[in-house]
């Protein structure tokens, strides 16, 4: 999966789950403070994108440093690397 | 105690998206019932009618507040924010504290119950699960959905008595501003239509399975040919408030609520009953102060079930003769089960209003044991200033209404 694809991927869930809008959506893009995001919708953000990268990170720490966009770009980058 | 009056009413029902669109529909003599794609696939499944409500505009409301919603919760967002457009108040009182909700119905979002269980019980998976299935699964999931969009800080219930939970919500505010616990409530019911929901009926053959094949012609309340309910969705709220704080605003007031009494059977899961139908009018009567041959319209649950329809026929004509009109919505609408209590006293509200009551539909040949009764099988032109409006529920529970016009 190219890193390309990882973005458009990531950012359809958004589209899809969260409602937002295809501009708002750039690398340096803060998930709570600029799209409003809350804890519950991280729930639902990890569910999503299990179901869209077909992974299991429920339970990966790594979750907890999500800030940006970007942030999750390179998280699932890295976890497709591990696989 | 208080006095308390309606002064704002909303609904989202299966004839429409408003009060209006209801009234227009029933104007017509339109039935909402229509055959239901799909539930032909569910096994022993044989009422395979619905009266659904539509979803329309339902992005008005906040993802952020949309998200935890369900289908009764968007019809009940809708229906409490036209109740309040109608009635005039400031939004201001919402965050007060003085303003509670209460919203009633049979369970959490029947359809939200049953896409949580296909995603998890196939696989015993628990991580597939969005944090929002259990807010739209919950028992009180339309008043915690409704206060919350809101901002209501006042009283927030939830009434949960199957077909008479928007009944006991209007009973249960009524109580709430009688004791000056509360200055107004925004209150009533809401309910999903969904396979499993008529399901739960067409087991106990209570439904309506004999009209597939001619939708409008079914439910048939107090009906010789009647087989039994049909569901419907939807929701209806009305803002009841304390009289003196109506007139302060100088609101436009639909009715006083002068009697109210709910009470259990005692007898049966299922089964109407009588002899306690009329033990509940008697004492909602009896807390208006008023006497039985003052009542000008008796606006009925009559679901067009074998038993329900004779059982509330015998307690009317034991209580209230053949002198007062009787009829029933649900050829129109299905039974919307717990918004029904709350978007038929709604409709009956504006028949008050116009000084006529609309028909029984589907009412052609009235069964002999519903006799001995005024079945209204025309519209009928007659200055109303009392109205009953009768709920009945699986749990043998009863709830009775009675309003008053305001002159």
């Amino acid at each position: 999966m190219t890193e390309q694809e990882i973005i458009q991927l990531t950012n359809q869930v958004f589209e899809e789950s969260f409602e937002i809008e295809k501009e708002l959506l750039k690398p340096e893009t803060n998930i709570f403070e600029d799209l409003g995001l809350d804890s519950l919708d991280v729930v639902d953000l990890v569910v999503a994108l299990q179901e869209k990268f077909g992974v299991k990170i429920r339970n990966d720490e790594r979750i907890k440093n999500i800030r940006s966009l970007g942030d999750i770009y390179n998280f699932i980058f890295k976890l497709k690397e591990e696989h | 105690m208080k006095r308390v009056v309606i002064t704002g009413a909303g609904a989202v029902s299966p004839l429409g998206v408003d009060v209006p669109a209801m009234i227009c529909g029933i104007e017509a003599g339109k039935s909402a019932v229509r055959y239901m794609d799909g539930w032909d696939q569910y096994i022993g499944l044989r009422s395979l009618v619905g009266a659904p409500a539509e979803i329309v505009n339902e992005k008005a409301i906040p993802r952020s507040s949309r998200r935890s919603m369900g289908r009764m919760s968007i019809f009940s967002v809708q229906a409490a924010e036209q109740a309040i457009l109608d009635s005039g108040i400031d939004r201001g009182l919402l965050t007060s504290g003085r303003l509670g909700c209460i919203i009633g119905s049979t369970m959490g979002s029947a359809k939200s119950i049953n896409d949580t269980f296909e995603i998890m019980i196939p696989h015993k998976d628990l991580t597939r699960l969005s944090s929002m299935k259990f807010f739209q699964c919950i028992s009180h999931t339309a008043v915690m959905n409704t206060a919350q969009h809101l901002g209501i800080t006042g009283y927030v219930l939830a009434t949960s008595a199957a077909c008479a939970s928007g009944l006991q919500a209007i009973g249960a505010g009524y109580d709430l501003i009688r004791l000056g616990k509360q200055d107004a409530v925004l209150c009533g019911g809401a309910e999903d239509l969904h396979p499993t929901v008529t399901g739960s009926f067409d087991i106990l053959f209570a439904t309506s399975a004999g009209y597939n094949n001619e939708p409008e012609k079914t439910p048939r309340p107090f009906d010789a040919k009647r087989d039994g309910l049909v569901c419907g969705e939807g929701s209806g709220i009305l803002l009841i408030e304390e009289y003196e704080h109506a007139l302060k605003r100088n609101a436009k007031i639909y009715a006083e609520i002068i009697g109210y009494h709910t009470c259990g059977s005692g007898v049966h899961v299922s089964q109407s009953n009588k002899d306690s139908m009329v033990a509940c009018f008697r004492q909602a009567l009896s807390d208006a102060n008023i006497q039985a041959n003052q009542v000008d319209y008796i606006n009925a649950h009559a679901t067009a079930t074998i038993h329900g329809d004779k059982e509330e026929a015998e307690a009317i004509k034991e209580v209230f003769g053949d002198q007062v009109p009787v009829s029933s919505l649900k050829g129109y609408m299905g039974h919307t089960l717990g918004a029904s209590g709350s978007i038929e006293l709604i409709a009956s509200l504006i028949m008050m209003q116009k000084e006529c009551i609309y028909p029984t539909l589907n009412l052609e040949t009235v069964s002999p044991e519903c006799e001995g009764i005024f079945h209204v099988t025309e519209k009928l032109t007659k200055k109303i200033d009392i109205i009953v409006k009768n709920c009945f529920a699986f749990g043998g529970i009863n709830a009775s209404i009675v309003c008053k016009k305001i002159v």
